[in-house]
């Protein structure tokens, strides 16, 4: 009855279900309090206390169907009642055994978040190094402005940084091999799992319990770790969530056994199950080290389910089992599937990087593999043999790059062998290695007149990224060569330049113009003198620039990208990797004592500035936190993304269009950022239409911004002037972009109405320095409305904003 | 298309004919997502024997519910139409909607235990279609509420009569091995189940005891088995429901051996490539192994393959799988079989190795070595027949090349 979605009849029923909620039969009850949820649904707030006082009732019935029936209302209809579970507690953990299997599932999930809000979490266990840095960081989450969320990665890290330390003094050993882990992940996992509005210095340590004390804790650790024998895997891992999250570190052990053994049905919830599993062996690797073999890959499994075994195999790989691990890649590699062999290539690398001893084996069987792959890539055969190739040179510079003077044999090596290399985007990632360390050791410079001429010669048959990289190589070399070399470099390089000045690639054009004008004072084989008529000024500032630009670009890259967020296990929010509608983070600790005030309002705020927070902290590059959602899964698969395709960004020669990639991959891809940074100073000239010394200058000041970007982070326009121009030249890009993803969330693009913003610069010079540039942007509001707190900002506005708030006067048309 | 809508929010029929175009379009991988983050909605889904099982949400919920429901509601249909095709289902059109109604309700699963399902809802049969056919009437809900989801027992029948009482325990064994390609046994486990087919009048309370628990690496119960029993004295005390039912799955790692033998060889070179396969038994179990048969894929760059073998019949599939149906070994010789792949022009040798996949059967034995103790039986007016049964077959056993 209660299906009937009739508001009339909706007081009619809810006396019924009242009724029936009161009934002898168990069964009756059951039925009323399947019906609360359905009536619930209607919306009419006046029943909403009359329901809820049914719920109270129905858990506090006895019968265990009841129960489970009970606990689904209660989590649809109030899960932050927590006075109604907190009059029941005991009893429905002792009770949760007996109860169906369905409602066993909601009923853990109630709990837990009961037992959190009630007492916090637990010291012993695994969550607590995480909640030191909430209480450090506190202060600096009740701030709400843009700024503050966007510098919140780099103060996260400050205070994980302190929060762990702080843990490890306290702590034992299995920790340790966290430490690094957490350094990385916490903050997102951290960003996700707690509620933080305005959350004051209130909370500290003493909100943490004491597992071994605490008799809640206790009772519920015990009543659910039976379930992990269960036969329904959502209720296996809703178990081992409770006990990732609240049971001492040194118990943790017991889930581990349970969810490997999920992993044996049905292929569908292996996936589920391996997605959990990678955030605990992510998180803990010690704890799925023992069971390496439980992730070695069956050849029925789905592809999905393979990237990610091998994602967790390459996470919780050991000194001891490194060697079986590499011995089933080996296998791997030779699998019919190819994208599946570049997994295998690329998680090589990942272990090498992770377990340093045994980089030098890896790179043998890395430069084995890239030999025999000449054979099939020779005839250019398929698709996939090339994306194994391309993986298996992109885990050797990632290796080389973590250690390069160990590793000089490789690189010559690999420089030796790219006459046999076709593929592309290979080729041009070993002539980035040729140009980066062509100063290492004392081989490798002797080799690279050889090979700077090998280059020129091929020049014109190469693809167009090759082309690209052999011309910033070039340069790289040229910068770093002295005496006699130079002069040759000078010749190929001039020779290089002028068949790139007429290619048929617009790109490679631009390029070489670029390089021409930049490098126009060492290019010049005539010497120095003619170059009196030019000012000394510009000569040293060229240089002072071409330098930036192509020397020493070697920034130290964070170890991995930060792609993964975490939330709660086993929730859907996990598998998606975004905050699903109606996914809450667990209660915040010990919030119970000074609840139910509105409990639900805060909850809701805590939503919508939760999702607000995510996407603006994962996309540094600001995309409307509107279209949030879809952008953060593009982004979550970024890093592959970048991995595959990023020959292609490399080569990304529209500076607008790349902009906004270059950004994203600047932690992956060290020469990414040149190029784009290239890119984006061609772009720079094609807008002025002149190459002025101006321009010159900006880029100088651009370079020296993106070379020191961690000192400068606060953001005001007060900066030191060659700062903020430097950031108005690259807002240049943006502002297009900007524009576009407005007129997507905010505004309606059909009727034309929406923000328009155009930008010009203006040919007069700054009063502030005449190094500056001048720039106007117009904005107009087109639509009827006002609008308010307009940014200006530049993609990496984490680091220094441009312009302060304008706020424009609403004008029609 | 079976549509059930649970909950009063209508979820638009258009989710589907979203799903089916991206099933089309992106093929294969995407039937294996189990999850899938539509612009709207999220879908689970579930594909068993060429049927797909969709559940779809808007909001946060533990996915493994839904996927284990999904699963559920699939192995409550196969057991009531016995199989499932299209066919059957349009048939049954009546029967598939009514148990979806009492399996889930406003999005909660509700009554999921088959045993209390068929006491809702009568098994379609013959006399049943008939009925149906001659009084016009239809329905086949029965009138009376379950009486089991009051006692506390929710799983069981409430009082099944029968004349002979018998109970069967059924150890099925999987093996699941890997051999890597220098022949190493890279990881051999027992995936175990223990299935019981009880025929028990009243409410009888069985005690089923092993005689070497230690084996175990891990275990899984069904939610008639009591946990303290277990914790203690690693004794199974349950209740059963009536019928068949998988009273535990288990699993036993770290063993060292299997049964049979495979020995794929290729050699390469010149645009064709030799394969040998070579099988034998091991380690003799003590019963016969029979059903064995290897198969493996041939990767995409081969052209064309020529196989025979000394025993048994060689078949190329359409999908290019290459099946080899041995049967049971005979006792004077090794079968083997052997041919030549002919590869793409261009290729010299196979630089891709395909994996062989075993299975056998092997009756009457559990490799694991797990022993059954005891059954005792209380609550039972007569003595009982007690049957036991073993069997063991390859679950995922594979041979690298």
């Amino acid at each position: 009855m209660a299906g009937i979605r009739l508001h009339v009849i909706a007081p009619l029923v809810l006396m019924a279900v009242g009724k029936c909620a009161r009934d002898a039969s168990v069964y009756v009850r059951k039925c009323a309090a399947n019906a609360l949820p359905k009536l619930y649904d209607l919306r009419l707030e006046e029943h909403n206390s009359a329901i809820e006082e049914i719920v109270g009732i129905l858990l506090n019935d006895h019968s265990p169907g009841v129960l489970g029936a009970a606990a689904a209302a209660f989590a649809s209809i109030c899960p932050n009642n927590f006075s109604l579970i907190g009059q029941n507690y005991q009893r429905l953990c002792e009770i949760l055994l007996d109860v169906e299997e369905w409602g066993q599932i909601i009923l853990i999930g109630i709990l837990l978040r009961f037992v959190i809000a009630k007492h916090g979490l637990v010291r012993e266990s695994i969550m607590f190094s995480l909640c030191c840095t909430e209480s450090s960081n506190s202060e600096k989450d009740g701030s709400t402005t843009e700024i503050s969320i966007k510098e919140d990665p780099g103060f996260l890290c400050g205070g994980n940084n302190f929060g762990l330390d702080v843990d490890v003094s306290g702590d034992n050993d299995l920790l340790a091999s966290m430490v690094s882990r957490c350094y990385i992940e916490r903050p997102d996992e951290y960003l996700s799992r707690s509620s933080y509005t305005n959350r004051g210095p209130e909370l500290n340590v003493a909100q943490f319990t004491s597992g071994k004390s605490n008799n809640d804790v206790k009772i519920l650790l015990q009543c659910t770790s039976p379930l992990l024998w269960s036969n329904n895997s959502a209720v296996v891992l809703a178990a081992g969530g409770v006990h990732w999250i609240m049971a001492p570190r040194e118990d943790l052990k017991r889930i581990v056994k349970p969810l490997l053994f999920v992993l044996r049905s049905s292929s569908a919830s292996k996936y589920v199950v391996l997605c959990n599993i990678q955030v605990f062996a992510k998180a803990m690797p010690s704890l799925f080290a023992p069971h390496f073999e439980d992730f070695f890959i069956c050849s029925s499994d789905s592809y999905q389910i393979k990237a990610l075994k091998l994602e967790i195999l390459s996470s919780i790989a050991t000194d001891s089992s490194i060697s079986f691990i590499f011995k089933e890649f080996q296998d791997y590699v030779r699998d019919p599937d190819r994208r599946f062999a570049a997994d295998t290539v690329a998680a090589i690398g990942l272990c090498a990087q992770r377990l340093p001893k045994t980089a030098n084996t890896c790179l043998q069987g890395l430069l084995a593999l890239t030999r025999l792959e000449f054979l099939s890539s020779d005839i250019g055969s398929v698709e996939g043999e090339a994306g194994v190739l391309i993986q298996a040179i992109m885990s050797i510079r990632s290796i080389i790059k973590q250690d390069p003077p160990s590793h000089e044999k490789v690189i010559i090596q690999l420089i030796r062998s790219l006459d046999s290399i076709k593929v592309p985007a290979a080729r041009a990632m070993i002539i980035w290695i040729a140009g980066e360390y062509c100063s290492l050791g004392d081989t490798i410079p002797r080799m690279l007149t050889t090979v700077l001429s090998y280059l020129a010669w091929h020049f014109t048959t190469e693809a167009l990224e090759t082309k690209l990289q052999i011309l910033n190589s070039m340069v790289k070399v040229l910068l770093c060569a002295e005496g006699e070399d130079l002069w040759s470099f000078k010749r190929v390089l001039n020779y290089v330049l002028e068949l790139a000045e007429c290619d048929l690639n617009y790109d490679v054009r631009d390029r070489a113009r670029f390089l021409k004008k930049i490098l126009s004072s060492n290019l010049n084989p005539q010497g120095l003198e003619e170059e009196a008529n030019v000012s000394p000024q510009h000569k040293e500032l060229s240089h002072v620039l071409a330098e930036h630009i192509f020397g020493g670009q070697t920034k130290p890259v964070s170890p991995e990208p930060m792609n993964c967020r975490f939330y709660l296990p086993g929730s859907l929010s996990q598998i998606v990797l975004h905050a699903a509608p109606g996914y809450e983070p667990l209660p915040k600790p010990c919030s119970l004592l000074h609840d139910d005030i509105d409990l639900s309002n805060a909850c809701q705020g805590t939503n919508a500035l939760e999702s607000a927070k995510n996407s603006d902290f994962y996309d540094t590059d600001d995309h409307g936190s509107l279209s949030g959602s879809l952008d953060e899964e593009s982004t979550s698969d970024y890093s592959r993304q970048d991995s595959i395709t990023k020959s292609s960004v490399s080569s990304g020669g529209d500076g607008t269009g790349s902009a906004n990639d270059d950004d994203d991959s600047v932690d992956l891809l060290i020469q990414i950022s040149d190029v784009g940074n290239a890119c984006e100073n061609q772009n720079g000239f094609s807008h002025s239409g002149s190459a002025d010394l101006r321009e010159l200058i900006s880029k100088r000041g651009l370079e020296s911004w993106l070379n020191d970007q961690p000192g400068l982070s606060s953001a005001s326009t007060s900066e030191p002037s060659e700062v903020s121009i430097s950031t108005a030249r690259i807002s240049m890009g943006d502002i297009g972009r900007r524009v576009k993803t407005k007129s997507y969330t905010l505004l309606d693009p059909a009727n034309g109405n929406g923000l328009k913003v155009d930008y010009t610069f203006s040919s007069e010079v700054s009063t502030i320095s005449h190094h500056l540039v001048c720039v106007e942007v117009f904005i107009k509001n087109c639509s009827s409305e006002a609008m308010s707190d307009i940014f200006l900002q530049d993609d990496e506005s984490s680091k220094g904003s441009y312009s302060a708030d304008q706020t424009i006067v609403a004008t029609d048309r | 298309m079976l549509e059930k809508q649970l909950t009063g929010h209508r979820v638009d029929r258009s989710i589907c004919a979203w799903f089916w175009e991206q099933a089309i379009s992106q093929g294969d991988s995407f039937k294996l997502q189990p999850v899938i983050a539509s612009p709207t909605h999220y879908l689970f889904q579930v594909v068993r024997e060429g049927i797909t099982y969709l559940a779809c949400t808007q909001v946060e919920m533990p996915p493994l519910m839904a996927i284990e429901f999904l699963c559920r509601v699939a192995d409550v249909l196969s057991d009531y139409l016995g199989g499932l095709n299209e066919d059957v289902i349009k048939d049954n059109f009546i029967i598939v909607y009514e148990l979806l109604d009492e399996m889930i309700d406003n999005g909660f699963p509700l009554t999921t235990e088959p045993n209390i399902l068929r006491e809702m809802i009568a098994q379609p049969n013959i006399v049943s279609k008939v009925l149906s056919v001659v009084t016009g009437n239809s329905s086949n809900v029965s009138e009376t509420r379950p009486g089991a989801t009051a006692s506390c027992v929710p799983w069981r029948t409430t009082d099944p009569k029968y004349a002979n009482n018998e109970v069967y325990v059924d150890l099925v064994e999987e093996m699941d091995a890997t051999i890597n390609r220098d022949g190493v046994l890279v990881k051999c486990e027992i995936y175990g189940e223990v299935q019981v087919n009880s025929h028990l009048s009243g409410l009888p309370d069985l005690t089923l005891s092993f005689a070497n628990t230690s084996i175990l690496d891990d275990v899984r119960f069904h939610p008639c088995v009591r946990f303290r029993p277990w914790e203690s004295n690693q004794i199974l005390s349950f209740v059963p429901p009536d019928g068949q039912f998988k009273l535990m799955s288990y699993r036993v790692k770290k063993l060292k051996s299997t049964p049979i033998y495979v020995k794929p060889q290729l050699t390469s070179g010149g645009g064709t490539c030799r394969v040998d396969v070579l099988v034998g038994i091991r380690n003799d179990p003590g019963k016969t192994i029979d059903s064995i048969t290897v198969q493996f894929q041939l990767p995409h760059c081969i052209l064309s393959a020529d196989m025979t073998s000394n025993h048994g019949t060689v078949n190329i599939l359409a999908n290019k799988t290459c099946l080899w149906s041995i049967g049971r070994i005979p006792k004077d010789k090794a079968p083997s079989m052997s041919g030549t792949l002919v590869l793409e022009t261009g290729l010299e040798r196979l630089h891709v190795f395909p994996t062989f996949q075993v299975a056998f059967r092997v009756m009457g034995v559990a490799l694991s070595g797990l022993q059954i103790d005891k059954l005792d039986l209380k609550n039972l007016p007569n003595r009982p027949y007690k049957g036991f049964r073993a069997l063991t077959r390859a679950g995922e056993f594979e041979v690298r090349s």
